[in-house]
């Protein structure tokens, strides 16, 4: 179980009679052995309700389950795939950037003005988040899509870290994030650095960040 | 030689240290032209050293040639000839390129990723629509979408992730739609709710040989190959119409238009 990289942009998964797998639909690339794949409506856990809260929070990204004996090859659109292994503690990802996740792990949809209220649904809207995010708790791998290179910036206490919303590709563990501003007159006149919104986390945990500003 | 790329900026190549027939990274490959001559695709040559002319190939000079290492001679417009000394850098979009060795072998590959081989190896259309195969002994470049992974048969592909095969293994297609069968699936099927997995179909490859996939389902344009005869009992020849569409279209996922005709309804 699990996943291997292969390259950069591509990720095998091992899948056994009685585990099963959560993917984005159409993002099987090749597999071996005796392999099915049935698209999932409730995607996950929860039932029909979650379902429609999913389809409300548009976090609802068609995800499709993977079943049998065999082997899996995972990509999409040529995009860098991270695996991040979860040991109970929870990642919180926009459900778009999900590659694949193992059917271990709980999925829930996270209402972002939960964390922080209005400030949480501003940082949302600058991060293209939107007011919703999708959380995977428990144990078990996630593959993440990110466009360019992926790369881990522990968060301490001691140390929080700056992001870039547009850069910002997850997060996990206790991390409380803050969008800090530093707009000032130069903005106001359009000498702006461009820089004028961050995202501040603070806690501890990891962020990932991609190298590129582009969204998926 | 020009080694000290990641400290001192980026590195800078002069005729004598671009490598000989091998990449220079990962998204360009430079061919040594030595009095031989390479076909290339129109457009995927970037820069070059040396005095290296490029001919349209189609016109007269080159028919010889043409006859002996390019047998579709439908789509030779496409294609152009390197002859000279020197050497010249081929690149296609920052997609990454590879190059392949063929020791009087065959391989199969889709259109699009072919960007250039040597007049050694010849080029026909493959039965299949949309790609062509490469016979012989001798080198060629193909671009793809992300790293290429070679993968043993058994194995079933993505359509739009296959690159092509070498060696002849049997490539055929394969339908998984399980889950539309039975009442549950019956009312899925009908009315589209839930949607398709997008996984239906798949080529499976079994037999001797190897499988060439790229790390992503973004097709690369395809390339034109002229048509064949439009014989009865030519794939794609027109006789009946439409049978070489599935191979190139994408499919869009969800799309469920062509499983409900799949089980007639």
């Amino acid at each position: 179980m699990g996943f291997r990289e292969i390259n950069p942009k591509m990720v095998e998964a091992t899948v056994a009679p009685g585990q099963r797998l959560f993917s984005q639909r159409g993002a099987m690339l090749a597999y071996r052995g005796d392999v099915t794949f049935t698209p999932s409506v409730t995607g996950g856990q929860g039932g029909v309700m979650s379902m429609i809260g999913r389809r409300i929070a548009d976090e609802d990204t068609p995800l499709m389950t993977v079943e049998g004996s065999g082997t899996v090859l995972f990509g999409h659109g040529g995009h860098h795939v991270q695996v991040i292994r979860l040991s109970g503690d929870t990642l919180y990802v926009e459900a778009d950037r999900l590659l694949a996740f193992e059917g271990t792990l709980e999925q829930r949809t996270v209402f972002l003005g939960s964390q922080g209220g209005v400030m949480g649904m501003v940082r949302g809207q600058v991060g293209g988040q939107g007011l919703f995010t999708t959380a995977l708790s428990g144990h078990g791998a996630v593959a993440v899509m990110a466009h360019g290179g992926v790369f881990e910036i522990p968060v301490t206490p001691q140390r929080p870290v700056h992001v870039d919303p547009q850069a910002y590709v997850a997060h996990h563990g206790d991390v409380r994030n803050r969008l800090s501003t530093a707009l000032g007159w130069r903005d106001m006149v359009g000498r702006g650095s461009g820089e004028a919104f961050q995202l501040e986390l603070s806690g501890s945990g990891a962020v990932y960040v991609q190298a590129s500003e582009e969204k998926l | 030689m020009s080694s000290h790329g990641f400290s001192g900026g980026p590195a800078v190549h002069d005729p004598a240290t671009l490598p000989s027939d091998d990449n220079v990274n990962a998204y360009t490959f430079c061919v040594e032209l030595d009095g031989s001559q390479w076909f290339l695709q129109k457009g995927k040559m970037i820069s070059y050293y040396g005095s290296i002319e490029f001919d349209g190939i189609g016109h007269g000079r080159l028919d010889r040639l043409i006859r002996t290492s390019f047998h579709s001679p439908l789509h030779a417009s496409d294609w152009v000839v390197a002859r000279g000394s020197g050497k010249m850098l081929l690149a296609d979009r920052a997609f990454d390129v590879n190059s392949f060795d063929l020791e009087d072998g065959n391989l199969t590959i889709r259109s699009g990723n072919l960007l250039a081989f040597q007049p050694s190896l010849a080029l026909k259309q493959s039965i299949v629509p949309g790609f062509l195969t490469l016979i012989g002994t001798g080198k060629f470049v193909a671009a793809s979408n992300g790293p290429v992974v070679f993968m043993e048969p058994p194995i079933r592909v993505d359509p739009q992730a296959l690159v092509g095969w070498a060696d002849c293994p049997s490539p055929c297609h394969h339908y998984d739609h399980g889950y539309m069968t039975g009442v549950l699936g019956g009312l899925r099927a009908l009315t589209g709710l839930g949607g398709a997995s997008g996984e239906e179909h798949q080529f499976e490859f079994v037999g001797a040989g190897t499988v060439l996939l790229q790390s992503s389902e973004t097709l690369m344009a395809e390339q034109p190959m002229g048509a064949v005869p439009p014989d009865a009992g030519v794939p794609g020849g027109g006789a009946h119409g439409g049978q070489g569409q599935q191979s190139g279209a994408p499919r869009l996922p969800g799309q469920l238009g062509d499983l409900q005709r799949r089980f007639g309804l």
